[in-house]
């Protein structure tokens, strides 16, 4: 951590994704990005721990992925995505976690969610239990702790050890939520990065 | 890319010593797992060390029973924060069972933690506390040095304790056995690459 970044440690990818060299990506062949998504320095996504019971119907081939993400999705520094476990039809299985598009991840948050929708602000230290599904336009707020299975509706403002629902965004409120500017901020080019 | 990110992490894994190690054959650690320190790391029969966890067994011996989970982020034999006793006659003593999860510390200096304890994600485990069988430490709890915690207590971050009377240490032990299996498949060992 307290090693001086070097300057000029951004890939970027053909559909814009902004990745850290040092992001920790574990499994990279079951990681899938939407593009336009920026994965800062010590994110780890766990993406080796893909789902391993084949579903009944056999899906297509490939379709094991470990962790779905969209587009415009910020991940922060120290952030961890792992898929959620548990036992299916008598034998232990990940699942896949499937992120919405503008999604933001905040430092040190760590993500087993099930699904997680669309403009949804994750702050920082907030602990997202195993299988919680947060729909679209939801704001956590910071060191809440999400209860394994929870279910948060849209538009809700959650906080709380374990999560409460504690209001609703205003009317209005959903431009917040946008991550364009956000991810055109972060500059990859060296001679640019000013922050 | 995998091969770049690794050279880029090696000195800062060899800024400590590197710790001597005893293996069971059958454990599954995962190539950048940290162990570090000068006394010995045993690891039992089963158990699984995922990626990024860190065993530290500077402040003393490190061992971990058979079938426990190892989480990535972890620390285990963290250093407390008042300075270490020479004293101690042992680090950290994980018993069978345990689920160490992603990002929780576990001081050291004769922490010991009972057979199917659950360790939370992000939770803190002061130096010298004693966790009972079957404990269940949920999210970002902290237990304070050198406290002793009863057999199946769960404790909450907000303070709340209460005893779990599900009784279902069987299934929880069967369901861990399963987990073993599926990340054996999953995680590429490396026990090699500690041995020296």
């Amino acid at each position: 951590m307290s090693r001086k970044q070097p300057k000029g440690e951004w890939i970027e990818t053909d559909t814009g994704n902004k990745v850290n060299r040092k992001a920790n990506l574990i499994g990279t062949q079951h990681i899938m990005l939407g593009g336009k998504t920026v994965i800062m320095p010590d994110a780890m996504i766990r993406g080796d721990l893909a789902r391993t019971a084949t579903s009944a119907a056999g899906g297509p081939p490939g379709s094991n992925t470990a962790v779905f993400i969209g587009r415009y999705c910020f991940l922060s520094k120290g952030c961890c995505l792992r898929p959620p476990g548990r036992i299916y039809k008598g034998a232990f299985t990940y699942m896949p976690l499937r992120l919405g598009d503008h999604v933001f991840i905040g430092e040190g948050s760590i993500v087993q969610a099930a699904t997680v929708g669309s403009h949804v602000h994750i702050a920082k230290d907030v602990v997202v239990g195993e299988f919680a599904i947060i729909k679209d336009y939801v704001r956590i707020m910071e060191g809440t702790i999400i209860p394994a299975n929870m279910v948060i509706p849209s538009f809700s403002i959650v906080a709380g050890q374990p999560a409460r629902i504690i209001g609703e965004v205003p009317e209005g409120g959903h431009e917040a939520f946008e991550l364009r500017e956000r991810y055109k901020s972060v500059k990859t080019n060296p001679l640019a990065a000013g922050s | 890319m995998a091969s770049n990110k690794r050279q880029s992490i090696l000195p800062r894994v060899q800024a400590g010593p590197k710790a001597p190690v005893n293996f069971s054959s059958s454990i599954t650690i995962a190539d950048t797992a940290i162990l570090t320190g000068n006394h010995t790391i045993n690891i039992s029969s089963d158990s699984v060390i995922h990626p990024r966890s860190k065993l530290d067994s500077s402040g003393g011996r490190v061992t971990i029973g058979r079938r426990c989970i190892v989480h990535e982020r972890t620390h285990v034999g963290a250093p407390g924060p008042a300075p270490p006793s020479s004293s101690a006659s042992f680090g950290v003593l994980l018993e069978d069972y345990v689920t160490v999860e992603v990002a929780a510390v576990i001081e050291s200096g004769e922490t010991t933690i009972a057979e199917g304890c659950l360790i939370g994600i992000g939770a803190r485990i002061g130096k010298g506390a004693q966790l009972g069988k079957h404990c269940t430490i949920t999210a970002k709890s902290v237990v304070s040095p050198g406290e002793r915690v009863p057999d199946y207590t769960v404790v909450y971050s907000n303070g709340v304790r209460r005893l779990d009377k599900r009784g279902v240490n069987d299934l929880k032990n069967k369901a861990q056995a399963r987990q073993i299996e599926v990340l054996r498949r999953l995680i590429p060992s490396n026990p090699a690459k500690f041995k020296d």
